[in-house]
């Protein structure tokens, strides 16, 4: 084989290739939630930790635990470190997909209720799409939105009652929660509180 | 992060995806290794990008995947070998493995690559695919502008009587 020869071949036989489909916004995904961390780098896995311990004293308390207060500040905290732990490279979402009509059907079979996946205001707060979470001893759906870099976590699962909206705010969170129609929402984002009103409004 | 900021290092780096698959894939010899390769690349690429002092981004991308599938493929190795190890296996079956490996005849120059050792292929990759210049290489994979060439054209020889050897 003569040097041409060989260049021929290495030219054929070593295509150039495409990122497969998906990988483009998948990056993308991941550089948006860790340049929304604050103080990006060692603050956030230091939060998870703090966090994490924190339920740990939450649960070996939750004997003395019984008022309803104390039940939603752990729920509360639980609901937090999941927004965190979602902005883990790879761990946002397991279906992506703008469209509601993706997003809901993919929960099938994976819980055993069909979450109400609504997209109010695709320009403003896009849906980006779905997960499952774990959370205060249950399986429960997570959607994700976006505002501008900010992720939003929205989990819903079924509880009986109605609540009218509470507001937390943790660290420079803000987490929203309701009870309303047979279902419980909590929302949360870095996004600031106005904002973030706004989006649940219209949920 | 400021988001302008995002906006800049994503016009820079993110056109050079398909390109830094494309390394990963090689080096790394599997799809799923290099999906994720790719993508903490791109996250270490973000953390540095406040280092980057222009030059071409290419050869910038391409040293950051360059050694995120270094630091994969090292850790692979470890993991195989602990598994290797913990096997009731006769002292000189690892490097019999590898002599059969690599004196096995190929069809494909791409089933020859596979076979060539990382200091190889990726020059070869780096120069025959991604057309970078031999001082580009040497900057990236930090060897004398020398080491370079010679590996190139040892590894061109390699790859050639592979395919010889296995022509049908």
């Amino acid at each position: 084989m003569t040097p041409e020869e060989l260049d021929a071949r290495l030219k054929a036989e070593l295509p150039a290739l495409a990122a497969p489909d998906g990988l483009r916004e998948r990056v993308r995904l991941a550089l948006r939630a860790e340049a929304q961390r604050p103080r990006r780098g060692y603050w956030v896995p230091a939060a998870v930790a703090a966090i994490a311990a924190a339920l740990l004293v939450a649960v070996s308390g939750t004997w003395y635990l019984t008022s309803q207060t104390n039940e939603r500040a752990e729920l509360a905290q639980q609901v937090l470190a999941s927004h965190l732990r979602s902005l883990q490279p790879g761990h946002l979402v397991d279906v992506q997909s703008n469209n509601t009509h993706n997003v809901k059907p993919w929960f099938n079979g994976k819980v055993n209720f069909s979450p109400p996946v609504g997209n109010p205001e695709p320009d403003s707060f896009p849906l980006i799409g779905g997960r499952l979470d774990y959370l205060h001893g249950r399986t429960v759906a997570a959607l994700v939105y976006q505002r501008r870099l900010h992720v939003i976590n929205v989990l819903v699962w079924p509880e009986g009652g109605t609540e009218s909206l509470g507001e937390r705010t943790e660290n420079g969170y803000t987490e929203l929660y309701w009870k309303k129609n047979g279902w419980e929402v909590w929302v949360v984002s870095d996004l600031n509180a106005g904002e973030l009103r706004e989006f649940a409004r219209n949920l | 992060m400021q988001e302008s900021d995002l906006a800049k290092f994503e016009a820079i780096a993110l056109p050079h995806l398909d390109a830094a698959y494309t390394l990963a894939r090689y080096l790394l010899r599997d799809p799923h290794d290099a999906e994720d390769a790719v993508q903490e690349a791109y996250l270490r690429a973000m953390k540095y990008f406040g280092s980057y002092r222009g030059g071409d981004p290419k050869a910038w991308v391409m040293a950051i995947v360059r050694n995120q599938c270094r630091t994969k493929s090292l850790s692979r190795q470890v993991a195989k070998s602990v598994e290797f190890d913990e096997e009731v296996h006769s002292d000189d079956s690892g490097s019999a493995d590898a002599l059969a490996l690599e004196s096995e005849a190929k069809e494909t120059i791409r089933e020859a690559l596979d076979l060539l050792p990382l200091e190889f292929r990726e020059v070869i990759v780096l120069r025959e695919i991604q057309g970078l210049s031999y001082q580009e290489i040497a900057d990236i994979v930090k060897a004398p502008i020398g080491t370079v060439m010679s590996r190139l054209s040892r590894g061109r020889a390699r790859l050639e009587k592979t395919v010889k050897a296995g022509r049908p």
